[in-house]
């Protein structure tokens, strides 16, 4: 019965995500236009460089968001900056320790991925609601990284190459992009659409019940994906260190608002069990561009936080208007 | 009886978002925040001399007034199964708006009436947004929230503004040891509650978080009702933007901005459901008190302000955590009798 209902409902999906990503292209090549004229040196290498540098974390952070939101029940992971912030910190401590750089960002990994078990417990073990409970550890995760960091920075990850994965580049395109970012969507998109597990999401986003009638069991397909949040969270630290070289215990803060900016924008439907991977990363594309040009044209980077907020909200309402459209939700 | 009777609901809490979970603050609930509340202060007053002395638990109060004014109004949000994260930001603006104000001279009547009025815009505009354009509250907010942001960054431009209180009643003045501005929560929060209780919008508010759709159907203006709630929430924003101001006599870049979650934090602890539909302002006013004293108790033992985080964020997952063990505990209870 559920595979009836999910096959039913992919077949508006696939309709409404096509003039998504068209949407998405359209406003990515017309924003371009828009800030080459504005800035001469927004086509320029170095910058597009630095863009695509920032947009790797945040891109990191809104998949994981995007995954969480995708498995419905009012899912939503707001701590994802604090994990990120908490992960680095750890990182560097550790590596104080004299450890091996390398084995410090496995251990900032293993931390994400258990910061995010603990969310994940709260949430579908506890039964907290996911806003709360992720508000909660948002508070916990952030102030602990100030509290271990004793309010300063964590320097000492200049060794063994680390530097490399945060600055360095592969004919043209930065490492953390070529190696961290494109394979992990690569890998996420393929999970989504082609394995049980991408399908069991979109199932209980879709449909509790259905999905537990097929003896999938929501509480713990979204269990692991507050792990993935987490883990990518982890991941999200080690490409900061290794760009920042030092580890920030502020580092994730904002990040929570960005990364559901980006998930709603890229089409994820806040309610779970609509969106796509790859809208995700066309919506990266755009708030990175969106942000380097108004830095280039000379806007404060304060004001971009604005300009995010209402292209959040107005995302959205064009998100109403298409799935109104459509007839598929009254 | 009645209780009994609602709480046989044996639906898990967690899981779909219209769960149908007894709408009652149960009665674990209504003690768990008072308890945790005076072991805060038995612990506190065991540990620091200074504690328990009139002049610093008039501090206590004078310090939460601004989060008391905004955690009222936002209860009612909750309630109706919204959320309001822009409430910090919203606060920030409108102070820089009442200090600009009291710097001109402007009579302090005509300023506390325009903060009100400012407020009560902003809470429109989240209002309009959420009930008019359909947007889920939480990314309107979000919106919002960002928006008034950059606007009190535009406003501020690179210099703090400082500015007078607007009476002394809402600062230093106190009446029979105890802060004025103390009287003007307890004023706010007997007409919260009284509306919520025993006029009909408050009814409609709980019957809108309730279920939307059965509330509509019983002739509920949902949209009426919705718009209703934000304004409300904005106009007590820009109360609590009169007070702050008075309070801190400055406004910065990022002024207000943890507000907004420590309000929610409030709400929450002082057991209204984040899903709405049930609590109460009562309530809040517990979980406000508690913060407040947590914060200024971590204070004055010594222990470095970097923590309060910590502490603020294991209490949300604590007393909800509880909330939400007890409500499915006594929900298998009654499926078993």
């Amino acid at each position: 019965m559920s595979a009836v209902t999910s096959q039913f409902s992919r077949v508006h999906i696939s309709g409404l995500l096509r003039e998504r990503t068209a949407l998405l292209i359209a406003l990515i090549i017309a924003t371009s236009v828009a800030m080459s004229f504005i800035s001469p040196y927004f086509l320029v290498v170095d910058n597009l460089l630095t863009m695509t540098q920032f947009g790797a974390v945040i891109g990191l952070l809104a998949l994981g968001q995007t995954l969480v939101i995708l498995g419905g029940g009012g899912g939503i992971d707001i701590s994802v900056g604090s994990m990120l912030s908490l992960c680095g910190v750890l990182m560097g401590m550790v590596v104080a320790q004299g450890v091996s750089v390398w084995v410090a960002a496995a251990t900032a990994l293993a931390i994400g991925l258990f910061l995010g078990a603990l969310n994940g417990f709260l949430v579908t073990v506890v039964g907290i609601p996911a806003l709360i409970a992720t508000l909660g550890t948002l508070y916990l995760f952030g102030s602990s990284a100030q509290v271990l960091a004793g309010g300063t920075q964590i320097g000492g990850f200049d060794q063994a190459g680390f530097s490399f994965l945060g600055t360095g580049t592969v004919i043209g395109i930065p490492t953390q992009v070529l190696f961290v970012l494109l394979p992990v969507y690569a890998l996420a998109a393929w999970a989504m659409r082609r394995t049980l597990f991408g399908r069991r999401v979109y199932e209980v986003g879709n449909n509790d019940r259905a999905s537990r009638l097929v003896g999938a069991s929501p509480a713990r397909t979204r269990f692991s994906l507050y792990c993935l949040s987490g883990l990518l969270a982890g991941l999200g630290a080690v490409v900061t260190n290794s760009w920042l070289l030092v580890a920030r215990p502020g580092a994730g803060e904002g990040f929570e608002l960005q990364s559901i900016t980006i998930a709603v924008l890229g089409g994820t439907h806040i309610f779970g069990g609509r969106g796509r991977v790859s809208g995700t990363l066309l919506a990266v594309l755009l708030i990175v561009i969106l942000s380097s040009g108004l830095q280039l044209a000379g806007v404060d980077p304060s004001w971009q936080a604005g300009v995010l907020g209402v292209v959040l909200v107005l995302s959205v309402v064009l998100n109403n208007a298409f799935v109104r459209g459509s007839g598929e939700r009254a | 009886m009645t209780t009994d009777l609602t709480r046989r609901s044996p639906t898990p809490p967690q899981g779909s978002v219209k769960d149908r979970r007894p709408r009652r603050v149960g009665p674990v609930r209504q003690l768990v925040v008072p308890l945790l509340l005076a072991l805060e202060l038995v612990v506190f007053a065991s540990l620091s001399d200074n504690f328990l002395t009139s002049g610093n638990l008039a501090n206590v109060v004078l310090n939460s007034v601004d989060l008391a004014l905004i955690a009222g109004g936002l209860t009612l949000v909750i309630i109706l199964g919204g959320i309001d994260v822009s409430t910090g930001p919203a606060l920030g603006v409108v102070a820089w708006v009442v200090g600009t104000l009291t710097v001109a001279g402007v009579p302090p009547p005509l300023v506390v009436l325009l903060a009100i009025a400012l407020g009560g815009l902003m809470g429109l505009i989240n209002g309009a947004i959420v009930s008019l354009l359909n947007v889920t509250a939480i990314i309107a907010t979000l919106g919002t929230a960002a928006v008034w942001q950059t606007t009190l960054f535009g406003l501020w431009g690179g210099t703090d503004l400082f500015a007078p209180p607007v009476s002394t009643y809402a600062a230093a003045d106190r009446l029979f040891g105890v802060p004025t501005v103390a009287f003007l929560v307890v004023v706010v929060y007997a007409v919260l509650w009284y509306v919520s209780r025993y006029r009909a919008f408050g009814r409609h508010v709980y019957a809108v978080g309730n279920d939307i759709e059965a509330a509509r159907l019983s002739g509920v203006l949902v949209r009426r009702v919705t718009l209703l709630t934000y304004v409300l929430v904005g106009c007590l924003v820009g109360l609590a933007a009169v007070v702050y101001m008075a309070r801190v006599g400055v406004v910065q870049a990022s002024s207000g901005a943890d507000l907004s979650l420590a309000a929610i934090a409030a709400v929450v602890v002082g057991g209204t459901s984040i899903t709405g539909g049930r609590g109460s302002v009562i309530g809040t006013l517990f979980g406000v008190l508690f913060i407040a004293v947590l914060q200024n108790g971590v204070v004055l033992t010594g222990v470095p302000p970097l923590w309060n985080g910590v502490l603020v964020g294991l209490f949300i997952l604590l007393a909800v955590g509880i909330d939400v063990v007890s409500d499915r505990l006594s929900a298998r209870r009654a499926a078993r009798a």
